[in-house]
Formats: structure tokens, sequence, C-alpha cells
């Protein structure tokens, strides 16, 4: 019918070219480029294509003229609602924001009969007194964390070893629940727990008020137990003893296992994850080295350290995903956030890879003494004699003095990593975080020279490799938004 | 494949002046008096009591009119017409020997088709648009509303497009409200007007609790969606429009036809409306009925189902790998990858759906929809039962 | 390395050498049409891995320059899209 008009004549706008929309671009091998729009939505492209699109001599007949166009790298005349929905894209992505704090770590004691290498805080003594958080001291704390807008709330019990005090648990989440009877919000409590004190006192209230239960799995036994001594050399067979009591009586996916990796650790990525697939568990967070045992003592992170480190990560990660492809279902967590971001409309609210920081604004420490933290290391740091990061107490400071003091405003505002060095162009930014007390840490200033950052080494390094098994290994996505929306 | 209508009655003691009649059926005998006065009773086998409206009966039993004295209205339906039922609406026009059934409450595909104008001219649309002055359509669909049974499960608002009705189409949809506010509604719409925020605004306030607009979007790319609806800006008016409503907390289903035009970016499509229409409440990923301008269009839109199952998985695992809720309507079971059975809705309305030969021995029958009427003129060559 | 005044701004330069920062330190001088950087490596090279690092350096330097471009054409967009993403008006909760 002559009334039908064909394709181009659709297609006459595009005679006037195109305009370029934000968007950025780092190397991901010696080919290819990613490129990230303003909501953080990514392609992969060749250095020639990329070259011609800022030039303005992408031809809108090619096959790379579409995918650019519908995900918001380049616009024509023929259509305007793309500014308009890239707004509501970045708007979504920052959402969590105007949640504020959601996380509140109360650390009930710093007695542990634990004497883990890597520990900082840990006491081994059984003087109460000194080391115990008070109820007065909770009862304080617990006002500030109902001043936080957020409407979900999770407060997370660290210590030392929180069971040690186990009655200040149940009176803080006695307290909190009847604040919560006016305040309405969504409400969920965490004990970090070794678990080798878990009794039936302590299950029975867990079950009685949904609490979750965290506890440490570093690997198969004789690196867990060399990892984390106790008296008895059997931290391992009580974790697991602990984790199977703990599964019956409050539920399977109520008990949730995080490890440490140390330099013992690197060789065995693989014998970690079958510990964990043993114990249960379908999934796990293949941790970074911690920085700050080392860093207090030598300032950086030697390459040399990233190098094995990444072979962990990456044998680990290979070998979960050969699972998955053989149909088992399991995750890895620190993947599983980049990807969110990566591959979904929303943030994380994981605090460690938020930007602006976590600290303060996501997450904050309430110390057993009294003193507020922005962040679980930068009570570990005060420990070591830096009080960087304390931002006040809670028998002497209001919340606005807490919250809008220069201890976390100066961080926040310094490591925002859309106006640092590197990070400001890098494409990968959106899926990435500003950690201004790791920078602190090993370099001495909350911004840190990027090039030199273990943080960021680690970070490009894993993104890259996410986004070459997804250009790759077409059941890698499918595999990955499984990870994502399980 | 049910007849709806025609202009095959026959018509007997009808005034001169009697131009129409909508009227509900009704085949209880006891039917309370007051009532009668506008109903049609469907004569079945009994004496058919006093003081209705007319009398119908279908050929095989006129002569149960026999019994009528020569004052009482009544038509002779042809045999085809033997579905009818208590509740059902008819619309009968005695000069032109004219019925449409208009509503049959057994059935749950019930649809008003509002208008036949419309702002597109989809290549493969289903019922090609008619630049014409219908508003009469209108009326009778405010005069049916009150007849039809409130425990309607759903009722559908067709075109054309309906929100060229303006302020009528307000007027339906608050009639709607009043009389079947436990009946969801079903809109079918292009989504540009809502691009309009006061038009929106008003949708938003019609007092509904149950509404949907079905919205199509047919590419990720503005042009092949213009191509495809044949409409410059469209897919910037219809992007705004389900921006507007979602803004208002309306409900959005959006809709893709899969043809040659439209099944090679379809994951593409997929991964676009994952990002950037994260909210929308539904999406249905549809087969071609080949019948209006599809007929003439067919060289550029027909594609065996067959060759496009990996577009289509790749599409509806991305969705439904989002948490979106996605459904594939329109296809034959044994067309589609196997992995894709759960999503498959049995779809086409009840009174255009049919089987092919090949279907005979086939067990799956009942869950598939089978086809279209019209899809007699072309079908895919790779139809098999399951046996 | 000489790199002409014409065809690359400081800032570029600036910034390409900044990303280099931990395997060298760059210096940048301007000599008339010109800029020269000099690379100091922070440890010993084998001319193998120099050659490898004056290579990065010159596609950093190629990249930062698209950098520009790019920016110069976009960062208004930018921030007009962060405006309306921060608007209380209009956008979908």
């Amino acid at each position: 019918m002559s009334k039908f008009r064909p394709l181009t004549a659709y297609e006459e706008p595009l005679r006037d070219g195109y305009q370029l929309l934000p968007f950025r671009f780092t190397r991901l091998d010696d080919n290819d480029y990613v490129v990230t729009n303003q909501a953080g939505e990514f392609l992969v492209i060749d250095r020639s294509t990329l070259s011609d699109l800022v030039r303005h001599e992408l031809p809108s007949t090619g096959l790379a003229y579409n995918d650019l166009k519908s995900k918001h790298v380049l616009t024509d005349a023929d259509s305007s609602v793309a500014t308009e929905l890239l707004a509501l894209k970045v708007r979504t992505k920052l959402r969590r924001l105007a949640d504020f704090t959601s996380l509140h770590l109360f650390v009930v004691s710093l007695r542990c009969e634990h004497s883990c290498p890597y520990c900082q805080v840990s006491r081994q003594s059984d003087d109460k007194l000194a080391f115990d958080m008070t109820p007065e001291t909770a009862d304080k704390a617990l006002e500030l964390v109902f001043r936080s807008p957020s409407p979900a709330l999770k407060i997370e019990f660290q210590g030392g070893e929180p069971l040690l005090n186990f009655p200040l648990i149940r009176h803080v989440v006695l307290k909190a629940e009847t604040l919560n009877q006016v305040a309405g919000r969504d409400l969920q409590f965490v004990i970090a727990t070794n678990l080798a004190l878990l009794d039936d006192e302590v299950l029975d209230f867990c079950r009685a008020h949904d609490v979750l239960l965290s506890t440490s799995l570093d690997g198969p036994p004789d690196l867990h137990n060399l990892n984390r001594p106790r008296p008895g050399g059997d931290s391992y067979e009580r974790t697991v003893r602990g984790i199977h009591r703990a599964r019956g009586v409050l539920g399977r996916d109520r008990v949730s296992a995080l490890m440490t990796t140390t330099q013992a650790s690197l060789p065995r990525a693989r014998e970690i994850i079958d510990e964990y697939i043993r114990q249960g568990f379908d999934g796990i967070f293949l941790r970074a080295l911690s920085p700050y045992g080392f860093a207090i003592k030598t300032k950086s992170f030697t390459a040399y350290d990233m190098e094995k480190w990444l072979g962990f990560y990456f044998d680990g990660l290979d070998y979960i995903l050969e699972m998955n492809k053989a149909g088992h279902f399991f995750a890895e967590h620190y993947a599983t956030t980049i990807l969110t971001k990566m591959l979904t409309p929303f943030d994380t609210g994981y605090v460690d890879l938020m930007s602006p920081a976590g600290i303060g604004i996501a997450a904050v420490v309430y110390n057993y003494d009294g003193n507020v933290y922005a962040s679980d290391e930068g009570r570990m740091l005060a420990e070591m004699g830096d009080t960087t990061f304390r931002l006040g107490n809670v028998h002497n400071d209001q919340y606005e003095d807490i919250f809008l003091s220069d201890n976390l405003l100066q961080p926040l505002e310094e490591s925002f990593a859309s106006s640092a060095p590197m990070c400001s162009d890098c494409a990968f930014e959106p899926w990435c975080g500003a950690d201004p007390v790791f920078h602190y840490a090993t370099q001495g200033d909350f911004v840190g020279r990027k090039p030199e950052s273990a943080f960021c080494t680690r970070h490009m390094a894993i993104v890259r490799r996410l986004i070459t098994m997804m250009r790759d290994d077409e059941n890698a996505r499918d595999i990955f938004l499984r990870w994502v929306n399980p | 494949m049910l007849k709806l209508g025609g202009t095959d009655l026959e018509f007997r003691n009808w005034p001169a002046d009697r131009e129409k009649l909508i009227a509900r059926v009704s085949d209880q005998p006891h039917r309370v008096r007051p009532l009668r006065e506008g109903e049609a009773y469907l004569v079945k086998g009994e004496t058919p009591p006093p003081g209705f409206r007319c009398y119908l009966a279908i050929r095989s039993h006129a002569d149960l009119l026999a019994g009528l004295s020569d004052d009482e209205m009544q038509v002779v339906l042809p045999d085809e017409y033997d579905y009818l039922a208590d509740g059902d609406v008819v619309r009968l026009i005695p000069g032109q020997n004219r019925i449409r059934v208009i509503y049959r409450r057994r059935s749950r595909h019930n649809s008003f088709l509002t208008t036949e104008r419309c702002n597109n001219y989809c290549l493969m649309c289903s019922q090609p648009p008619r630049e014409i002055d219908d508003s009469w359509i209108v009326d009778e669909i405010l005069e049916t509303i009150p007849l039809m049974d409130p425990a309607t499960a759903e009722i559908g608002l067709t075109g054309g497009e309906p929100t060229l009705l303006g302020a009528d189409f307000f007027r339906i949809l608050k009639m709607l409200a009043a009389y079947l506010p436990r009946t969801a509604i079903h809109i079918l719409s292009n989504g540009r007007q809502f691009a309009d925020p006061d038009f929106a605004q008003r949708y938003a306030e019609v007092g509904h609790s149950d509404m949907m607009v079905g919205i199509p979007i047919y590419s990720d790319v503005s042009t092949v969606h213009d191509y495809v609806v044949q409409a410059d800006g469209a897919f910037d008016e219809t992007i705004q429009g389900i921006l507007n409503l979602k803004r208002l907390r309306q409900r959005v289903e959006v809709r893709v036809v899969v043809h040659k035009q439209t099944y090679q970016r379809l994951p593409q499509l997929a991964e676009f409306l994952a990002r950037n229409l994260t909210f929308v409440d539904h999406i249905a990923l549809m087969g071609l009925e080949i019948t209006g301008f599809t007929k003439p269009n067919r060289r550029d839109l027909w594609i065996d189902p067959a060759d496009y199952q990996s577009e289509l998985y790749q599409a509806a695992t991305l969705l439904a790998g989002h948490r979106m809720h996605v459904s594939i309507y329109n296809h034959q079971l044994c067309l589609l990858d196997p992995r894709l059975m759960p999503l498959a809705k049995k779809s086409i309305s009840d009174w255009k759906n049919e089987y092919m030969p090949e279907c005979a021995d086939c067990r799956e029958m009942n869950s598939c929809g089978g086809f279209f009427s019209s899809a007699k003129l072309r079908y895919s060559d790779h139809i098999k039962p399951f046996l | 390395m000489a790199f002409s005044v014409e065809v690359f701004s400081l800032d570029t330069l600036k910034k390409a050498a900044y990303r280099m920062s931990d395997v060298a330190v760059i210096d940048i001088a301007p000599s008339g049409e010109n800029i020269i950087c000099t690379m100091k490596f922070r440890q010993p090279l084998s001319a193998e891995d120099v050659d490898q690092a004056v290579s990065t350096f010159k596609l950093e330097v190629l990249d930062q320059d698209l950098r520009a471009s790019i920016g110069t054409e976009t960062d208004a967009m930018r921030n007009a899209i962060l405006a309306l993403a921060f608007s209380k008006s209009g956008l979908s909760g």
C-alpha cells in the first residue's frame, strides 16, 4: 500500500548528525573500551568506534549507532526523551541517599576468647567494667539510631565477641522494639559472633525476636583454626556446630558467614569455597586482604600482594562460575554487589562501595565506651591511636554534632569520587566507591592517589574481569543476573 | 470463531419508528416483572413468559414463538447465535435486520471498541483506522454499562485509539467506576495522549481502583518504533505518556508484537525496558495477527515464529531475570522454546480462536491458545502436536 | 617525548601523567611549540618495560585528549541532568 512510508522516511532527522550525551570510557583490554553513560549503563566498543563516535563520524547505519543511542550515549534529532530518562535513572540510583543511616553497629564488648592475629580490637580480659557497653550508653545510642530518617534500620552487634555481653544485646533489642512501636520502621537485628558461646537461651531469644546471626568461617579446619586461635584450638568445630545448631532453631537463611582472607588463604580459594558449600551456604564473600594490620606498619600494599590476591579471587570466581554452569546456584557476594550496580537500575546498600562514601551516611558505629565512629575501620584506627574518624560521644554530643561533625564531613567531601582525579574520568566510577578510611590508612589522605591505590587496582581488575566474562561467555550474564535477583 | 454480529436476522412486529434497541438478554421465566420491560427474552423450550420488551429465538426454535401475540416484537436469529445466554447484552437494528452481541456475561474477553479513529497507523494494525465521526459508539457504551453484570471480571476498551475521545473517554471510565467498580478495566492505547500531563491527571482522578493501560513499544530505537506505527514523534510521546502515568501511580503494561520488523532488536528492547521503564507492571510479548493491515504488509511483517525463538528467549529471560512480570501471548506452544512455556498464556479471545488440522491429536490443546481465526492465511510451517 | 601544543593541551598531558604516577614521575615542561615530557621511572625497568610504559603513556595522552573533547561537548548536559535528577518536581520517587 502506498500510504505506508518506509523506514528511511523516519530516519530523515538523522541526517543532521548526532550529539554526544555525557559518558566516560576506560580501556578494557588491548582492543576494547568500556563506555558508561551517566546512569552507569555500559557497552563494550573498540577503539576505532570510540574515536569515530567522539569525532561525530559514526554512521547511523552502522551496527554500533543504535546500541549507543539506545544506551543514551548519543542522541539525535529524532528523539528528545533521553535527558528525562537519564535524569530518572540517575535519581533511581541515588535514591538510598535520602534514607540516610540504615546500618547501626553496636560494639557491645571488646572482650573475646579468640586471639585472631588480624584483629585489631579485642581484649583478652574478664574486666566487664572496662570493656563492656553499659545500658546507659546503649540507651543513648538508641536515641541516635531512631533519629535517622531511614525507613529500614539494621542494628548489628559487634565486638570482641558480642555474646560475652548478651544481657546488653537483650536490653537493646527489647528497647529498640519498644521505641519502634512508635517509630514504625522496618527493624532488623544481627549478631556478628564466633558462635563458640551459643546456648539455648541465646537461640531462643534470637528466634523470638527474629535476630540474624553472622559468623566467621575462614575455610577448611586447618586454615580456619590457624587464622582464629582460641583456647582448645577448636574454633572451626565450634563454628560449624554453631551454624547447624542455629539453623535448626532459627531457619536455614538466618545464619550467614563471612571469611577473612589472610596470606595463608591465598592459594586455597577452591578449598574455602568447597567448605562453604559443605556447610550449606549458597554464596561466599571473597574478601580483600585487610590493609589495616599492614598499613600502620608498612604504609602500603605491595603490588605482589595484590597480584596474589587477584589470582586467589579470579580462581575462586572461575570455580564458582563453573559450578553455576553445571546447575548449582552459588554466588560470589562482592561480584554481586558490583553487578547489581552494573546490571540493574538500582544501587545496593553496601557501605564500602558507595560514593559519596558510606561512612556515617549509610552506617555508623557506637563503641562500648560511647564513642561514635564513621566506620568499623575508623574504630580500629582509634584502637591503634588515631582518632581521625571519631565523630563524638553519645553521652556528650547531640545527633547534629555527630552527623555534622567535621570529622565526617571533611572525608565525605574530599573523597567524593566524581570530583577525584582519575575517578572523575573513570568509566567504572558509577560502580565504585569512595573509601576515605582505606586511603587515609594506606596513603595518609582521604582521597589517595588512585594509581597507587590497592582499592582502585583491585576494583578495576575485578570490573574488567566481569565485563570480559560477559563479553566472551554468553552464559555469564544470565548467571550474574540470577545472583543479582535470586 | 463466534459470530458476534450480522444482518441475516428476521424481525417480526417491530414498529417502523423503532430504530435501535439495546437490551439485556434474559432466559429466566420468573424474571421479576419490572425488569422484563427493558429486556429481550431468549425463548428456548417453554412458553414465553409475558411482559418482555421483545422475544428472541434461534431458527431451530422459531416455532416456539408461535404462541406470542401479533403485537409482541420478535427476532429470529441464525442458529450460530445459539451461544447467547442470560445476562448478555445485544443491539438490535430492525431496519437493517442487524444484531450485534455487545457483551457476553460468561466470556472472559469482553471489550468495547470505542472508536475507529487513531493517530497511529501501525503496519500490522488489526483494526485499520477510519477517520469518521463515530461518536454514537460512546452513547451506546454508556447505555450498555448499566446492563452489565457487576460481577464481570474484566472489560477491555479498544479501538482505534480510545484516548482520542477526549472528554468522552473519561465519561466512559467514570461510568465504569460507578457501575462496575469491581470489574478490571484494560485499556489498549498508544499512550501518546498521556504525554499531556493534564490528560494523565484526569485519568488518575477517575476513581476506579483496577485500571491498566496496555501500551505498545516496538523498539528501543525511536526511528524503528515510529516506522512500525507510521507516525513521527510517536516514540517520544508514548514514552512520555508512560512516565506521566507512572508518576501518578497508574498501572501500565507494555505490549510488543513480535514480527519481522521487531524481532531482531527484541533483546535490546528488553534491556531498554528493564533499565528505563523498570516500574511497568507487566510486559506482553505477542504473536502477529494476520488481519487488517498485516495482510497488505505481509512481506515486511511475516516471519515464522520458530525462526525468532532465540531472540524471544533472550528477551523474555532478561526481563524475567530483572523480576519484571512478562507473558508470552498468541504463540502456539509447539513453536516455543520449551524453556519459555511457563510464560505462555492462553490469550486469544474466545470468539476468534481456532486450531489447525495438525493439532488434532495434541494433548496440550487445552493449555494452548491455538490460533487467530485469521491465521488460516498464514501460519508456521512447524506446527506439531504434543503426543 | 615532545607533544605539539597545537594538538594537545597541558591539562591533557597532566592527566595522562597522573595516571602513570605509580610507574613513573613525569616532568612536563613547555618548550616553544612543544611540551616536553620526561619520564623518570620509580623502579629500574628493562628496555622492554620502558617501551611498554612509553606506549601506555602516549595512548593515555590520546585517551585524555578524547575525554577533553567529550567534556567540552557534554559537561553542560551532565549538570542539567543532575539538576533534573535532584529536582523535586516531576520525576517519580
